[in-house]
């Protein structure tokens, strides 16, 4: 049974994104979902595990349609880093991530853009790779059938450029199996707009949003770009539109010159910057989406280790993904399984949840907005 | 493909900034074919967050290690040319597809420019192995840059070319090629993409000034009955080139090193590094 289309009962007419005061975002809930209920704290029946293997790790990323996005664990790996889940297959063992979101998939195919498409910066990378992709019925028919008898969940990475194309592309993943879910990439230019990217553009970005909501009853995540003045204008917008959960950052626009040659390195001129370099701006804007929005946020953003797992968790995230990292280290994603499982046991959580959240301002109705004025 | 933990047994400065490392990996040396190359993980993560590819420059089965040929070209090989004897690497392979010899070829061309060498060495020693007669042609800057005989077999003929005439040839080393390619039943090169276009546009001429069939295509067969990126492709084209990109991930997930193909893009971790030439849209806008 398909589960109903969500009632939102939030939708905020006002101009300001703060309109309705919240108390604390509510966080993912547990897998075995229970209504919304009374906060966390109150609850403390499960007991305290002295072992790695009674500490609970499931993490629903979709509550409002339960059971339908319920991971088994909080590391998912980032669009783009880890192809569709099959490239690594001799090294790593995907069958253990939380979920997969694989590459960025269009309408039509798409070449992608002119080489050099990747280059190394000080402690991150740029890439320009352009969406190469052989197109949403090609991924479909090349991958959706292997992915349905995997444990491990694949939430499609779905991009395009203009709302019409988003649609179509998420009406033909709606009920194939193998397809758990949607990410929305909004970090496209669109092309009705001008060019604009969908992210930067609050109407833009909600519009995207309800449109693909409409056309699916999939647990719909939708992707923030960093490159906005205020993102918490935008995951209001996004929230109120309907979507199950926000994933946030995608990569910040950079550049590198080639000396030699004199002119810019990449093919493309600009690229996307990722790794550990990014990881204080992700940090920053999961903290404050996590203080806008009440769906659970899944953090992204130079995650290299358990102490960047960490820090996003307390953050407010209800989970990561990791992406640049697993080009030095395939088996990091499963190994932060482990030590996540091995820090809970070790500091008597019976859940990696009772972290999420921890470090946001405490007693407040409204978000905070220390901090945010400070833009230099 | 594997990741393995290799013990570094030698290292030395074979030319001004360009290092050859030995690595004890039995692994790697059992499986690994000329034409595929290694990732190799630098240790500071924070700073360093990729990998590099290497070429595998020789093997040898019996004690199990291999080589690396490089040249210091930035803070990941700086640290690994001032690695010692008894560290360890952290390796990814063995990765991308080899060089393809025709089973029928006698007479094997290679052509090298620069740090290309470390693409077409192992094949050179495969090659010999199995009987057949090997040309190495080598093409660099000058006298102080040129691969030394004496890490090269005996019973390799080494051809040298250098821009400023300080030994052998003045020139390019494609200037040469002309020498062998009637010679030549297959034809294997490694260096710059200008070099290896130039190649490419050679050997596209060389049936028309030879007048000969191309191997294997006896029978009515075309090149299309060979799959773009199959080992059937690479065995059958006179010149076979090994590629070079950056790279992200070098397995195939991140399409950080993909060129253009003819028949599309193409991936130089997976499809490649090695490729048919006709395979390669050679000139296509950078
Ligand atoms: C090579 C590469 C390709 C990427 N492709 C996509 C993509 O297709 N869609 C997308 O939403 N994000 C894409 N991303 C962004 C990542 O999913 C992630 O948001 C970003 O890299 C930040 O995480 P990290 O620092 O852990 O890499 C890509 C990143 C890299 C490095
Ligand atoms: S380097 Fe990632 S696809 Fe080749």
């Amino acid at each position: 049974m398909k589960p109903k289309k969500r009632v939102v009962t939030n939708r905020s007419t006002a101009a300001d994104p703060y309109a309705a005061p919240r108390r604390r975002p509510a966080l993912a809930g547990p897998v075995q979902a229970r209504p919304r209920g009374p906060a966390r704290s109150d609850a403390p029946a499960i007991p305290v595990p002295s072992r790695v293997a009674d500490v609970d790790l499931s993490v629903d990323l979709a509550p409002a349609r339960p059971g339908a996005l319920a991971l088994r664990n909080p590391i998912l790996v980032a669009s783009g880093t880890f192809g569709y889940g099959v490239e690594y297959g001799e090294v790593a063992d995907v069958q253990r991530l939380g979920a997969i979101c694989c590459k960025g998939t269009t309408l039509r195919p798409r070449f992608g853009n002119e080489p050099p498409r990747v280059t190394e910066t000080p402690a991150g990378m740029l890439n320009s790779i352009g969406l190469q992709n052989p197109g949403v019925d090609a991924v479909i028919e090349k991958y959706a059938g292997l992915w349905a008898t995997w444990q491990t969940p694949v939430i499609v990475n779905v991009a395009g450029e203009s709302i019409e194309d988003y649609v179509t592309v998420v009406r033909r993943l709606d009920g194939v199996p193998g397809v758990a879910g949607i990410e929305l990439n909004i970090s496209c230019p669109n092309v009705g707009k001008g060019g604009l990217q969908f992210a930067v553009d609050r109407e833009a970005a909600s519009a995207v949003t309800a449109a693909v909501r409409r056309a699916t009853d999939l647990p719909l995540m939708v992707k923030l770009s960093p490159n906005v003045a205020d993102v918490r204008a935008i995951a209001k917008a996004i929230e109120d539109a309907g979507a199950d959960a926000i994933s946030a950052i995608n990569t910040l626009s950079g550049m590198a010159i080639d000396r030699r040659r004199r002119r810019p390195l990449l093919g493309n001129t600009y690229g996307g910057l990722s790794g550990p370099a990014i990881k204080p701006v992700a940090l920053r804007i999961v903290y404050e989406v996590a203080q806008t929005v009440r769906v659970p946020v899944v953090a992204i953003g130079g995650v290299s280790g358990l102490d960047d797992v960490l820090d996003f968790l307390m953050a407010g995230a209800s989970a990561v993904q990791v992406g640049t990292a697993i080009f030095a280290d395939p088996l990091l994603p499963e190994r932060l399984i482990d030590e996540l499982a091995a820090y809970c046991a070790e500091h008597g959580l019976a859940s990696f949840r009772e972290l999420v959240g921890v470090a946001l301002p405490k007693g407040r109705d409204r978000p905070s907005v220390k901090g945010v004025e400070y833009r230099p | 493909m594997r990741l393995l933990d290799a013990e570094l047994i030698s290292s030395r400065e074979i030319l001004p900034a360009q290092w050859l490392q030995a690595y004890h990996a039995p692994s790697l040396a059992g499986s690994v074919r000329a034409g595929q190359f290694i990732h190799v993980r630098t240790p500071d993560y924070s700073g360093l967050v990729l990998r590099r590819p290497f070429s595998v420059n020789t093997v040898d089965r019996a004690t199990g290690t291999v080589t690396i040929h490089f040249r210091v070209t930035g803070k990941g090989t700086e640290w690994m040319s001032r690695a010692r004897q008894g560290e360890r690497l952290d390796i990814l392979g063995p990765l991308g597809r080899p060089f393809e010899v025709n089973p029928r070829t006698r007479h094997v061309l290679l052509v090298a420019g620069g740090l290309g060498m470390a693409g077409v060495r192992a094949l050179a020693d495969e090659a010999l192995e199995a009987g057949r007669r090997v040309t190495l042609l080598f093409g660099a800057a000058s006298a102080a840059e040129v691969y030394p005989t004496s890490l090269l077999p005996d019973e390799v003929e080494y051809v040298v070319a250098t821009d400023d005439g300080s030994l052998g040839h003045r020139g390019y080393v494609t200037d040469l090629v002309a020498d062998y390619e009637a010679w030549a039943d297959q034809a294997f090169a490694c260096g710059p993409e200008p070099m290896l276009a130039t190649l490419a546009r050679l050997a596209r001429g060389r049936d028309e000034r030879l007048g000969v069939a191309h191997l294997g295509r006896k029978g009515g067969r075309t090149r299309s009955s060979a799959a773009s990126g199959s080992a059937q492709a690479r065995r059958r084209a006179w010149l076979q080139v090994s590629m070079e990109q950056n790279m992200g991930c070098a397995v195939g997930a991140c399409l950080g090193c993909v060129i253009h193909g003819v028949d599309g893009p193409v991936r130089v971790c997976r499809e490649g590094p090695v490729f048919a030439a006709e395979e390669i849209a050679w000139g296509e806008p950078a």
